[in-house]
């Protein structure tokens, strides 16, 4: 096996575990934004709020996390298959 | 500037104590604001002028208002609305009149609005000195716990966006950006804190938050208590030195109001006087290290500038 070969395997499986922990990574920011907009918009669920100025101030701002919170409700069905998926488990 | 907060259980005299404190205060030579945030308004009944939601000259150095809690949260939500068009641009198929419904009866957010408005008058009057007629107890201590209470929220919520924030750095550092879906479209989002709006706002917000908890614990700041010689105006009186006590708000005075003192009190009346001893002596005992200055029953509501003055310097200004 030539040497450029070889980086080459390794690189390939570097770059791949790289792959799949920034997958993980942005998983858990999705659910970190997704937390965080439910506390600080429960009361559109029914969640106790924090403080109704708080969600008052930072309401314009929050497109990514409300998408973030709806899209992930609808998904609520499957939740095991998402964390099955993220691990690679068939 | 000085501040006053006038407090007490509904029906006690607050607006009627507010009124003569500032006419008093006005006519020593000092310029007065002075600020209704009770719901159920009468301070222009009290002072007999007609008062708005915008401040009226009572005197040469007297102004008023009567804060309209409900219109505040309408025009609040209705130029947060128009704001959330603007900045949703990706959400815009979202139904948010549905959600402004909800926030309009959000619990909390009268008691926001109020703060709001507090904070408004202290940057914006200029005057020698703020009095508060407040709304009764219950909601007042709420107003007032606000600042503290939702500091740790937002000292929490921080904390959190920076992790927010880190994970996307994190992913920045890999792939070169952070773009995500919102709506139809990938777009970049912020990753670091001083481009995070969010972020900032939370930070604003957390510094104006400081900004009032600070102005409200200092010696600048003075509550005076109005209560009732009864029984459970004594306990009420107890729980409000222990709240105040608590968020290091300082106590002026009390002011027992409506004290009725009667040589050979007739039968049907013999209990109430009784309870009235009572009340003043316990008082004594229970609050030694405050000031408690009585204000007779009157044989008549004290009505105008003129009427309040009165009240002011027979009662009320030993008592400040």
């Amino acid at each position: 096996m030539s040497k450029n070969r070889f980086v080459g395997f390794f690189k390939s499986i570097f770059s791949g575990l790289e792959e799949s922990s920034t997958s993980i990574i942005e998983k858990d920011l999705q659910e970190t934004e997704n937390i965080f907009a439910i506390i600080t918009t429960g009361a559109f669920i029914g969640i106790p709020l924090p403080s109704t100025g708080i969600l008052l101030r930072i309401l314009p701002y929050m497109q990514r996390e409300i998408f973030v919170m709806t899209k992930r409700s609808k998904e609520m069905d499957d939740v095991f298959g998402e964390i099955a998926g993220m691990f690679d488990i068939d | 500037m000085k501040i006053r907060f006038v407090l007490g259980k509904g029906g006690v005299g607050k607006t009627t104590v507010s009124a003569a404190i500032g006419v008093g205060i006005a006519e020593s030579g000092k310029s007065v604001f002075l600020s209704s945030l009770d719901p159920a308004h009468n301070l222009g009944d009290a002072l007999s002028v007609k008062l708005s939601n915008k401040a009226t000259t009572v005197n040469q150095r007297l102004k008023a208002v009567e804060i309209n809690t409900e219109s505040i949260i309408k025009e609040y939500l209705s130029e947060m609305s128009q704001k959330l068009k603007t900045t949703y641009r990706y959400l815009y198929t979202m139904n948010l009149d549905k959600y402004f419904d909800i926030l309009k009866h959000s619990p909390g957010i009268e008691e926001y609005a109020i703060l709001e408005s507090i904070q408004k008058t202290i940057h914006t009057e200029m005057a020698d000195i703020l009095i508060f007629d407040t709304p009764p107890t219950g909601i007042t201590q709420k107003v007032l716990a606000l600042p503290k209470l939702t500091l740790i929220w937002v000292e929490r919520l921080i904390k959190m966006r920076k992790g927010i924030l880190s994970k996307r750095q994190m992913i920045k550092n890999v792939r070169g950006e952070y773009s995500a879906v919102v709506g139809d479209e990938l777009v970049e989002l912020p990753t670091e804190e001083e481009k995070d709006d969010i972020m900032i706002e939370l930070k604003k917000y957390g510094k104006e938050l400081h900004e009032i908890d600070e102005i409200l614990s200092s010696q600048d700041t003075t509550i005076y208590i109005v209560t009732l010689p009864e029984e459970l105006s004594l306990f009420e009186t107890e729980r409000i030195l222990t709240f105040m006590n608590e968020f290091k708000i300082h106590v002026g005075g009390i002011f027992l109001n409506k004290v009725l003192r009667i040589e050979n009190p007739p039968r049907e009346i013999a209990g109430k006087i009784k309870e009235q001893e009572y009340v003043i002596s316990e008082m004594a005992k229970r609050f030694s290290g405050i000031k408690i200055t009585e204000i007779p029953l009157l044989e008549s509501s004290p009505r105008g500038t003129k009427a309040l003055y009165k009240l002011y310097k027979e009662y009320i200004e030993e008592g400040l």
